[in-house]
C-alpha cells in the first residue's frame, strides 16, 4: 500500500523522507511562488525594498566613508611632512638655502620646492574653489618648501628642522602635517563607531521592516497556510514561503542600498577625487568593489530572512488548521 | 486502513461548555458512517479531534492503534496527510485554478509535478471536473466547487476520508449526488465520515447511522450489522490512463 502502511506495522504514519529531490521541489516551488506573489505586488514590494535599502545604505555609506577615510590617513602615514610657507615676495635665493640645508638633515627624504604658481595649479585642482580664486587678482599663495620625512625620522630629528625652518630668514608658518593625521584619524574612529552603532540601530530597523511586511503576506495568505497544514504540511513547509519573501524582501533593500551608494559616490566623486589628487592621492575612492557588494548583499539576505523567521514563528505556530 | 477508535473521550472546552461525553464509537476500516444531529451536538468537535485540530479532554483516541492526540509536532502533519477532510465551506483558494487547487495536498506531500498531473486528473475524473480543471472556483457553481473539495480531499488516495455538513449548501438532488460521491470513495477501502443534519437524506443510504445530542451518543444504528464489505473497486478502477492523458 502506499505511503510505506505495510512496511511498518507499528508507525502507520512515519515522517516522509521524499529525501534531496523533493526537499529541493519544495524550495523550488516556495522560490517560484513567493517571487509571483511578490511581483503581482510590486508597489508593496518597492517601498519594503526602499525601506530596507535606506536602513541598509546609512550605514553601508559610513563604512565606506570610514575606509577612505583610514585609506587617506594611511598613505599620509606613509610620509609625514613639514610643509614651510614663506613670506610675499620673499627670495626664492632663501628657501633654496633653507632646502640644501634642510635635506642635509638626519630624517629628511625630501625636500620640495613649490613656487606660488604650482600651489596655485594644486589649489585649483581643489574645484569649486576656481570661482573664489577668480575674485582674488594676484596670485595669494606663498612660496612654500615641503619636506618630506623618512620613515627612520625620529621626534627629535622632527624638532630639529622645525627649528631650523621657524629661525630661518621670510619664514611665515611651519605646519606638521601630523595635526592633520591625527585629525583625520580621530575622524575615522569617529565615523567608524557612528557607523557600528547605526548599523545594529538600523539592522534592526531593517528586520523590524521585513518582519512587518512578511506578516502582512501571511494574514493576505492565510486561507492557504490554513488549507496547507490541513493536508499535513509541516511547519517548515509553511514556513518556506514566507522565508523566501524575506530573502527577497532583504535582498532587494540591499540592491537598492548599492544603488543609493553608487549614486550618492558619483555625486560626490568628482569633488572627492579632485581633492585626492591635489594631495598625490590615488583618483579612485575605495570600497565599493565586488566583495563590499556581495557582503551588502548577503546582509540583505540575513536580516530579510531573520525577519521573515520571527514574523513567521510568531504568526504560524498560533494557527489552526481550518 | 483506517481503524478508528473513540474510548472514553470527552471534550470540555475552556468556557465550561462540555461537547463530547465519554464518547465510546469504533470505526472499521473499510466502513461508512454517517454522523447526525442537531447543530452544538457534538458533530464538528467529533471531527475536529479526528483531524487533531482539538484534542480530546479525558480519553483516548486511536486511529490505527495509535493515539493520535499524543501525536508529536513533528508527526502530526505526517498524519494528516492520511486523512482527507471536506467541510461545508469548501474552502478552496480563489486565486489558484481548479488543477491547482486539488494539486496542494500532493505538492505537500513532495510528489513530482508530473505525478501530481496524473493524480489530479484522476481525482477530478472521479467527481466528473476534468473538463474544469482550468477554471478558477469562483466560475464554478456551488455543487461543483463543493466537489473540487472532495477532489482536493481524496487527491492523495487518503485511508480516512471525513466530511463536515458537505452538502449543507446544496438542494437535494445535488446532496445526493455528493453523498453518493462519498459512497464511491468508500467502495475503494478508505474509512468515510460524513456528518450531517439531512436525516431524511442520510436514512436513504444504507449505512450506519449515529446520532450525538449534547455530547453524547443517542443512536447508533447499522443496517449492516457491523459487517464492512470487502473494496469493490480500486482507486485507478474508474479512470482508465487514456481519460487522462485525453483531457491534456
Amino acid at each position: 500500500m502506499a505511503f510505506g502502511f505495510s512496511r511498518r506495522r507499528r508507525d502507520p504514519w512515519p515522517v516522509q523522507r521524499g529525501g534531496i529531490s523533493a526537499w529541493l521541489r519544495d524550495h523550488g516551488r516556495a522560490a517560484l511562488e513567493t517571487l509571483n506573489f511578490v511581483s503581482r505586488r510590486l508597489g508593496t514590494s518597492l517601498l519594503v525594498w526602499l525601506l530596507v535599502g535606506i536602513a541598509l545604505a546609512l550605514p553601508a555609506g559610513l563604512y565606506l566613508l570610514q575606509v577612505n577615510l583610514t585609506a587617506v590617513g594611511g598613505a599620509w602615514e606613509g610620509r609625514p611632512g613639514v610643509s614651510i610657507y614663506f613670506d610675499h615676495g620673499a627670495d626664492p635665493k632663501l628657501a633654496d638655502a633653507l632646502g640644501e640645508r634642510l635635506q642635509a638633515q638626519p630624517g629628511v627624504a625630501l625636500v620640495e620646492r613649490i613656487t606660488p604658481a604650482e600651489a596655485l595649479e594644486q589649489f585649483q585642482a581643489f574645484g569649486g574653489l576656481q570661482d573664489a580664486l577668480d575674485l582674488v587678482e594676484d596670485n595669494p599663495l606663498p612660496l612654500s618648501l615641503r619636506v618630506v620625512l623618512s620613515p627612520a625620522a625620529t621626534a627629535d630629528d622632527l624638532v630639529t628642522i622645525l627649528r631650523l625652518a621657524e629661525r630661518a630668514d621670510d619664514v611665515d608658518e611651519v605646519v606638521v602635517e601630523k595635526t592633520w593625521l591625527e585629525r583625520v584619524g580621530q575622524l575615522s574612529s569617529l565615523v567608524r563607531r557612528l557607523g557600528s552603532m547605526l548599523a545594529l540601530l538600523f539592522g534592526v530597523g531593517a528586520v523590524l521592516v521585513t518582519a512587518s511586511s512578511v506578516r502582512l503576506a501571511i494574514e493576505a495568505r492565510l486561507e492557504e497556510v490554513r488549507v496547507m497544514k490541513l493536508v499535513g504540511a509541516s511547519d517548515a513547509q509553511l514556513r518556506r514561503p514566507f522565508l523566501y519573501f524575506g530573502a527577497y524582501y532583504g535582498v532587494g533593500g540591499a540592491v537598492v542600498a548599492a544603488m543609493l551608494l553608487s549614486l550618492a559616490l558619483i555625486v560626490i566623486e568628482p569633488p572627492l577625487t579632485a581633492l585626492l589628487a591635489s594631495y598625490d592621492q590615488p583618483l579612485k575612492t575605495r570600497g565599493f568593489d565586488p566583495t563590499f557588494l556581495i557582503v551588502t548583499l548577503s546582509i540583505g539576505l540575513i536580516l530579510g530572512v531573520t525577519g521573515a523567521l520571527f514574523a513567521a514563528r510568531g504568526r504560524l505556530n498560533r494557527l489552526d488548521a481550518l | 486502513m483506517g481503524t478508528i477508535q473513540f474510548q472514553q473521550v470527552s471534550k470540555r472546552f475552556e468556557n465550561g461548555q462540555e461537547a463530547l461525553k465519554s464518547v465510546n464509537l469504533t470505526f472499521e476500516s473499510g466502513s461508512m458512517t454517517f454522523l447526525t444531529g442537531h447543530s452544538g451536538a457534538g458533530k464538528s468537535t467529533f471531527l475536529k479531534l479526528l483531524l487533531c485540530i482539538d484534542r480530546p479532554s479525558r480519553g483516548q483516541l486511536l486511529v490505527n492503534d495509535v493515539n493520535i492526540s499524543k501525536l508529536s509536532a513533528r508527526r502530526l502533519p505526517h498524519y494528516r496527510r492520511h486523512v482527507g477532510a471536506v467541510f461545508q465551506d469548501h474552502h478552496l483558494l480563489a486565486e489558484r485554478t481548479v488543477f491547482e487547487n486539488v494539486a496542494i495536498p500532493l505538492r505537500v506531500a513532495g510528489m513530482a509535478d508530473r505525478d501530481i498531473g496524473r493524480r489530479v486528473r484522476a481525482a477530478l475524473t472521479r467527481v466528473g471536473l476534468l473538463s474544469k480543471e482550468r477554471r478558477y472556483p469562483a466560475q464554478l457553481s456551488t455543487g461543483e466547487q463543493q466537489r473540487v473539495g472532495i477532489a482536493r480531499a481524496v487527491a492523495t488516495r487518503p485511508n480516512i476520508l471525513i466530511a463536515d455538513e458537505p452538502t449543507g449548501n446544496l438542494d437535494p438532488e445535488l446532496s445526493r449526488d455528493i453523498m453518493a460521491l462519498f459512497k464511491q470513495f468508500n467502495q475503494v477501502g478508505t474509512t468515510v465520515i460524513v456528518a450531517s443534519h439531512d436525516l431524511a437524506l442520510i436514512e436513504t443510504m444504507g449505512e450506519r447511522v449515529i446520532e450525538l445530542a449534547e455530547g453524547s451518543v443517542v443512536r447508533d444504528d447499522d443496517p449492516r450489522g457491523g459487517v464492512v464489505p470487502k473494496p469493490s473497486a480500486s482507486w485507478d478502477s474508474d479512470v482508465h490512463p487514456a481519460v487522462v492523458e485525453a483531457a491534456r
